[in-house]
């Protein structure tokens, strides 16, 4: 059985968090941009010079390779394998595991040498956990009655 | 896994198209791709093979709109229904929150269709995901040798389940499939 979050919430102060510590880690890494995203394929957060549209195929792309790279690990023996690395001419996206749901992508050029964009993505990795581990341990903030009412009646406004 | 993001006003949800080979779940996507207006549509992802089958999956993430304050996001996916791709549609389904199973009508395909359906059921338990909202859109209705819509129902035991006709191609019942997954994965937060 692979068992899993039935949903994730993000706050406010998780996100200002996050914020402060990917901001920090693209001056010391001198990568270009760093992006969270879960397992499934969905943008948690992002900072640097990707735009929103970008991070969120980066993100469905990224837990895409990151899962078939698993299979591979299966079919060699292993549980899995923590992270994925993929070198361009000028352009390169080192993708490690956060913890089992969490995953970040690092997008760094050949001026950000991969020795220090490892260990960076390392060091952010043990900082961000307790604020993921909120996430997912916190108070659950779940959406009144009268909130869910509201959402199926608007819905067909949607479409 | 629905994601709540408080700090943006957001929700997101992830619908899964599901189906064998060639029942047209691309199909659906691309109607869908096509149909929406420009500013509530993402960047629309296909990783496919030099014979525009679905070699990984495609991907299309989808603004419905605001209600309630929050943003309504949608990231729409499709499996590789071919046999070859079945960890690929395994991995795929992780943390889904709802599915729309396209089956091909086509009498020949009826095995592939039951086959399919049995595999996306053994995925759903293996995720412990056994409530997953799932419609269901018989597809390729305009084809010549079709099974009859009861026959369909009866094979895939359908009866008392949501059921759409379709014909993805020419965008019959594609929105309101989209439209009913919507309401069902709403409905589970």
């Amino acid at each position: 059985m692979e068992g899993q979050l039935s949903s994730l919430v993000i706050t406010k102060e998780d996100i200002e968090t996050i914020d402060e510590l990917f901001s920090q880690y693209l001056v010391d890494s001198q990568a270009k941009d760093i992006i969270l995203l879960n397992k499934s394929g969905e943008l948690l957060a992002k900072s640097g010079a990707v735009t929103r549209e970008s991070a969120i195929a980066v993100s469905a792309l990224a837990a895409g390779v990151f899962s078939a790279t698993n299979e591979l690990a299966k079919l060699l023996g292993e549980r899995e394998f923590t992270l994925t690395f993929h070198q361009g001419k000028e352009t390169n996206i080192h993708i490690s595991l956060v913890d089992p749901l969490i995953l970040l992508a690092v997008i760094f050029d050949n001026k950000a040498p991969i020795g220090a964009i490892r260990f960076w993505a390392k060091k952010i990795s043990g900082s961000i956990k307790p604020v993921l581990e909120k996430m997912a341990a916190g108070p659950r903030q779940e959406p009144s009655q009268d909130f869910r009412k509201g959402l199926q009646d608007e819905i067909d406004n949607l479409f | 896994m629905s994601l709540i993001d408080f700090s943006k006003s957001e929700i997101t949800f992830k619908v899964v198209y599901y189906g064998p080979a060639m029942s047209g779940k691309t199909t659906n996507l691309s109607w869908i791709f096509r149909t929406i207006p420009e500013k509530v549509k993402g960047q629309f992802t296909s990783i496919a093979t030099e014979t525009e089958r679905t070699l990984f999956f495609d991907f299309l993430p989808v603004e419905l709109g605001t209600v309630k304050g929050f943003k309504i996001r949608l990231s729409l996916y499709t499996v590789p229904g071919q046999e070859l791709y079945k960890l690929t549609r395994k991995s795929v389904l992780k943390s889904v929150d709802g599915i729309v199973f396209v089956a091909d009508s086509n009498r020949d395909r009826r095995e592939d269709n039951i086959k399919n359906l049995a595999d996306m059921f053994k995925n759903l338990e293996d995720y412990e995901l056994p409530d997953t909202p799932i419609i269901y859109q018989l597809n390729k209705r305009d084809t010549p040798a079709i099974m009859s819509v009861g026959e369909l129902v009866d094979d895939l035991q359908l009866k008392g389940k949501a059921v759409y006709l379709g014909i993805a191609s020419s965008g019959v019942s594609v929105m309101e499939c989209l439209k009913g997954i919507t309401h069902q994965v709403v409905s589970k937060i």
